[in-house]
């Protein structure tokens, strides 16, 4: 944990350090030799399924996928921003890197934390750098609002978690995750205990997001610059599946009842979500919605509690991470040149970008999960688990494949396919680092394909 | 030793024809080099040694390769599967990609990017042996996408057209509607049978009752092979070049459908309602297409519509459990219709991409061959005794005729036979015979065409039939006495059918004056009215996407959320602010108020 941890922590004095002329050079290097490093996570070898370095931080079968895609994103995030911070003075590229290093390191301590208090405290920790980011390095004015959503919604949400977790040391005398599934099962009957169960998870269902708490989701994305939506989407949205899945082994009594109303949001979801795709105009907001989607799925699966469910929902965030980050860093690619999120404007693009539509096609299809990449096989498994616990359910996950498919076609057509507008017929062609980026994507991607173990590890 | 010699070719085939696809591009000019059309053919030949071993001793053979993932007693491996329906099929499918490639070179010849279009077609090919090999119904799915995104990308090759776009989207909509259907089996498979391996659930699935799986399969089939109700995206894919309607929307792809009932038709075998669904949808089916066809003037959607009724007809041989008969015109079928799209994209190629029929005629003295074959085509398409489509066809009638199913179905599917002579004869008809009525300064020179490769389809066309026939042992005992009249229903409904088709052909010449088209004509040349639905459906989903996105989205959550409780406070804020300015008593009553709340949420947690 700590050969991960410290060489991240040690990226500050690099950032600072290093001479301007090798800035993003360092960073880059030495954040891929983090994100080397952390592979050797996924060899397991303890019997416990616990791979502890202290008595703070540990790794299991669960976090570790989501480790490693932390340490994934960095050195990608550095690469996606590398253009457009370029103009900036020195001193704030310095700033920026340095934010995005931070949020790799709450990030860490977040999933490697053992203490659920920990993890609360990282968990809360991780919105100060995602909040300067949107906010300072956004684009419009409006990021000051998308701001104020995302810190009043996330905080709003996870105040009450707060106060649940007292309540749960308290009756409990641990946090602990390694032990507290151990303890004795709660007797849970009040309705303040209800209130409780609700406090436990609003938090990682606002955190995910769940349809009708997804606002501030959407503007957040759309405002912040490419790292920061790159990293709301393929991280931050997993702290809120990954709590609920640490949380839910101790809610169980109550859930079998409490968790419908939330599995029927989360699916509605997916279906009005997909609509709204269908009528975005503007190319991030679409992915964001996209995401809303992906992640109701995904908390459906989580809310059913079975075996499967579990499963599906570890393999769609790992592969929902990775394929939403691609297209918000294809979609970066284009607004980098037209300068625009609006569709209709940067349209045709694969006569002028031809490799890049290669990358989009293949984003695409992971986004509507063509078997058998990944996001298939956890969308499959959600549905069959969501199947199992209500026949009725395949309509609505079959109409969500159905949109899913309508509204990623409908991007990739709108975006590469048609003729080109005379507008954007000199345009700057595609650098060898955005294909890198995309490479670096997609990789992941396929290679999951073959091994699908190392993401379901903990379900086994 | 052939359980060796099985997967071997296999992987030598896969090999063979990865090979056009990772070579690097050649700049050079020369026409000798290997190109996509000669690893296709050099694959067609390795094929042949597992098809004459099958075909010398017949036994079906599961080669279990890898086991991919397993959670919870839940396995899933790569294993294929060479049967008589696979091995079979990979031969007919690579022999006509084989001509159609070839073919392809000289119809792409002056496109930019025919290189990627050859790759676009061997992926495309590759998919689909994945997808006739597979023994696990996930394989099986990958295959099934794996078509339908390649179809995505061919018919929509001329990306600059908004037609084609359109086109290729409505191909995959429709499609993904069906495969909401298999990713119901597969989801029922996995709770019920707790496996996807075919094997396990034909053994499995003597207990359970599989109607609910069934109709997700015919769901996927009518998606995939374009059934009614979920047939539009067929016709439109016409958008796309000749050549990949000759592979995809006629012989392979489309047939992948009916090729998954077939393959899981031991399920259904012992169930009553599936195969009725199957009988009726199939009859309904090509009745509509060929209805359809009657008064189509575009030469691909004539075929395009023809195929689609043929579809119906192996739906129909489904529906009487009778899958090999229903193979078997998936065969010979392949073989034909891809020869009638060929000979179809020569013509419109030769008079400078003229589609529509009317503006032809007498193509009999300007491409002698091209006529020729496309009438051989037409004939066995009809049913014509002893070319390759009679075999087949006549059998899945006689199947019908001489059971005791669905008399409804069984006159739908005579009355189409007899359309589908009549829509073939306009055809010929118009194409043709006659005098031309095409631009008089299109030079026509038959010599470029590599008619070859559609004679290699001719033969197929014609002897095809009756190689098949000897070889494949059927499940069930066909019927072998039964009066002449019924022996002989096919053919005179047919022959009925040239003699319409001569009459209203040759009438449509000779009057003179202007007849409003009457209520059948409407009927036929709308398409069943079914467009209203096609259009009404995906216009109330974006009228919801729109309201969602902004009555709900923009408004309503907004005002539940974020800005009805930043303006509840505003205004709370502003009236303490502006009239409570230290007055005490107010002060005092907040203060009691929450004071009495702490107290009741106290007493309700404890």
């Amino acid at each position: 944990m700590l050969k991960v941890l410290i060489p991240t922590i040690m990226l500050f004095p690099t950032i600072w350090l290093s001479s301007s002329k090798w800035l993003w050079t360092t960073t880059t290097m030495n954040s891929f030799l983090i994100a080397f490093i952390s592979l050797t996570w996924l060899k397991w070898t303890s019997d416990t399924g616990w791979n502890a370095s202290n008595s703070y931080m540990a790794a299991d079968p669960l976090s570790t996928p989501l480790l490693v895609l932390t340490c994934w994103l960095l050195p990608l995030m550095i690469l996606a921003s590398q253009n457009h911070i370029n103009s900036e003075p020195v001193n704030r590229q310095r700033m920026y890197i340095t934010l995005l290093a931070s949020l790799q390191t709450f990030m860490i301590m977040a999933f490697g934390a053992t203490k659920i208090i920990m993890f609360y405290i990282m968990f809360e920790a991780t919105l100060i750098p995602t909040l300067i980011i949107i906010t300072r390095w956004g684009n419009q004015a409006e990021r000051l609002n998308a701001g104020t959503y995302f810190l009043f919604y996330t905080l709003a949400g996870s105040l009450p978690l707060l106060v649940a977790l007292l309540l749960l040391q308290q009756s409990t005398g641990t946090l602990s995750m390694l032990v507290l599934q151990y303890s004795d099962p709660l007797l849970l009957n009040s309705w303040g205990h209800k209130i409780w169960w609700a406090g436990c998870l609003i938090a990682f269902l606002v955190k995910m997001p769940l349809y009708g708490m997804h606002l501030w989701l959407p503007k957040a994305h759309v405002e912040a610059p490419v790292a920061g939506s790159m990293i709301l989407a393929a991280v931050l949205l997993k702290l809120g599946g990954y709590g609920m899945m640490r949380m839910m082994v101790m809610l169980d009594p109550l859930s079998k009842q409490l968790a419908y109303p939330f599995i029927i949001l989360a699916l509605w979801g997916v279906i009005m979500t997909g609509l709204v795709c269908l009528r975005q105009t503007d190319l991030k907001s679409l992915i964001a919605y996209s995401s809303v989607g992906h992640m109701g799925l995904v908390a459906g699966g989580i809310l059913i509690q079975t075996p499967w469910g579990f499963t599906g929902a570890i393999i769609l965030m790992i592969a929902h991470g990775l394929t939403s980050s691609a297209l918000f860093c294809l979609a970066n690619t284009s607004y980098e040149r037209t300068h625009s999120r609006t569709m209709i404007l940067a349209r045709g693009l694969q006569m002028v970008l031809p490799l890049a539509t290669v990358w989009w096609f293949i984003a695409n299809l992971a986004n509507l999960a063509l078997p058998p990449l990944p996001n298939l096989m956890g969308e499959l498994m959600i549905i069959t688990a969501l199947f199992n616990w209500s026949p009725w359910t395949i309509i609505i996950t079959g109409m969500g494949t159905l949109i899913t498919a309508n509204y990623s076609l409908y991007m990739f057509l709108t975006s590469q396919r048609g003729s080109i507008p005379e507008h954007i017929t000199n345009l700057s062609p595609s650098h060898t680092r955005e294909h890198l980026l995309m490479t670096l994507h997609l990789i992941p991607i396929i290679l999951l394909m073959l091994k699908p173990e190392l993401m379901w590890g903990w379900c086994n | 030793m052939t359980d060796m010699i099985m997967p071997l070719t296999l992987i030598l085939i896969f090999a063979v024809l990865s090979y056009p696809l990772l070579k690097p591009k050649s700049y050079s000019k020369s026409n000798n080099s290997f190109q996509a059309w000669n690893a296709v053919h050099v694959s067609f030949l390795i094929s042949l040694i597992p098809l004459t071993m099958m075909l010398y001793k017949e036994s079906d053979h599961v080669v279990m390769c890898w086991s991919w993932m397993n959670t919870q007693a839940f396995n899933v491996d790569l294993s294929f599967k060479f049967d008589y329906y696979s091995v079979t099929f990979t031969s007919i499918a690579l022999f006509i990609t084989w001509s159609i490639l070839e073919f392809a070179s000289w119809y792409m010849a002056s496109y930019p990017q025919k290189e990627l279009f050859y790759k676009y077609l061997l992926l495309f090919l590759m998919s689909m042996i994945i997808l006739v090999t597979a023994n696990n119904l996930f394989q099986l799915f990958i295959g099934w996408e794996g078509v339908g995104i390649m179809s995505f990308l061919l018919i929509g090759w001329w990306f600059g057209r908004t037609e084609a776009n359109t086109a290729s989207l409505q191909a995959v909509i429709y499609n993904r509607m069906g495969d909401i259907g298999f990713i119901l089996t597969l989801a029922w498979m996995a709770m019920y049978l707790n496996s996807w391996d075919i094997q396990q659930i034909f053994i499995l699935s003597k207990d359970f009752d599989m109607t609910i799986p069934q109709i997700g399969l015919i769901i996927a089939a009518t998606g995939k092979s374009a059934q009614f109700t979920l047939h539009p995206w067929l016709p439109s894919a016409m958008e796309g070049p000749t050549p990949v309607s000759a592979l995809l929307h006629s012989s392979t792809m489309v047939v992948a459908g009916i090729f998954l009932l077939i393959r899981l038709h031991p399920i259904m075998e012992t169930n009553k309602l599936a195969p009725t669904i199957c009988l009726c949808l199939g009859a309904l089916t090509t009745l509509f297409a060929a209805t359809c066809a009657l008064t189509q003037n575009d030469i691909k959607k004539i075929v395009a519509f023809s195929t689609s009724s043929q579809l119906g007809l192996m739906m129909v041989a489904i529906g009487l459990n009778q899958p090999h008969l229903a193979f078997f015109h998936i065969c010979t079928h392949a073989f034909f219709k891809a020869m009638l799209f060929l000979c179809s994209g020569a013509i419109i190629h030769s008079l400078n991409n003229e589609q529509d029929i009317r503006k032809m005629g007498g193509t009999y003295h300007t491409l002698p061959m091209t006529t020729n074959y496309l009438t051989i085509g037409k004939m066995a398409l009809m049913g014509t005794p002893f070319l390759a489509g009679f075999f087949s066809k006549d059998a899945i009638l006689e199947a019908m005729t001489t059971s005791h199913l669905n008399a409804w179905a069984l006159t739908l599917t005579l009355i189409a036979t007899s359309f589908t002579a009549v829509y073939s004869f306009r055809m010929i008809y118009l194409v043709c015979l006659g005098s031309p009525r095409h631009k008089t300064y299109e030079t026509i020179d038959e010599n470029h065409i590599p008619t070859n490769t559609i004679q290699r389809l001719a033969w197929g066309s014609i002897i095809a039939g009756l190689i098949i026939s000897y070889t494949m042992i059927p499940l069930k005992t066909p019927i072998l006495t039964m009066p002449i009249y019924l022996k002989l229903a096919a053919i005179l409904v047919t022959l009925l059918g040239i003699i319409l088709g001569l009459e209203i052909s040759t009438l449509a010449n000779k009057i003179n004056k202007n007849t409003t088209p009457g209520i059948p004509f409407h009927f036929s040349i709308s398409l069943i009215f079914f467009p209203i639905l096609h259009r009404l459906i995906p216009m109330r989903k974006l009228f919801m996407g729109e309201s969602a996105a902004t009555k709900i989205e923009k408004s309503w959550s907004e005002l539940f959320g974020p800005c009805g409780i930043a303006f509840t406070l505003m205004t709370v804020a502003t009236f303490v602010k502006d009239h409570r300015m230290a007055s005490i008593k107010s002060y005092l009553a907040v203060f009691l108020t929450s004071i009495i709340l702490k107290m009741m949420m106290l007493k309700l947690y404890t």
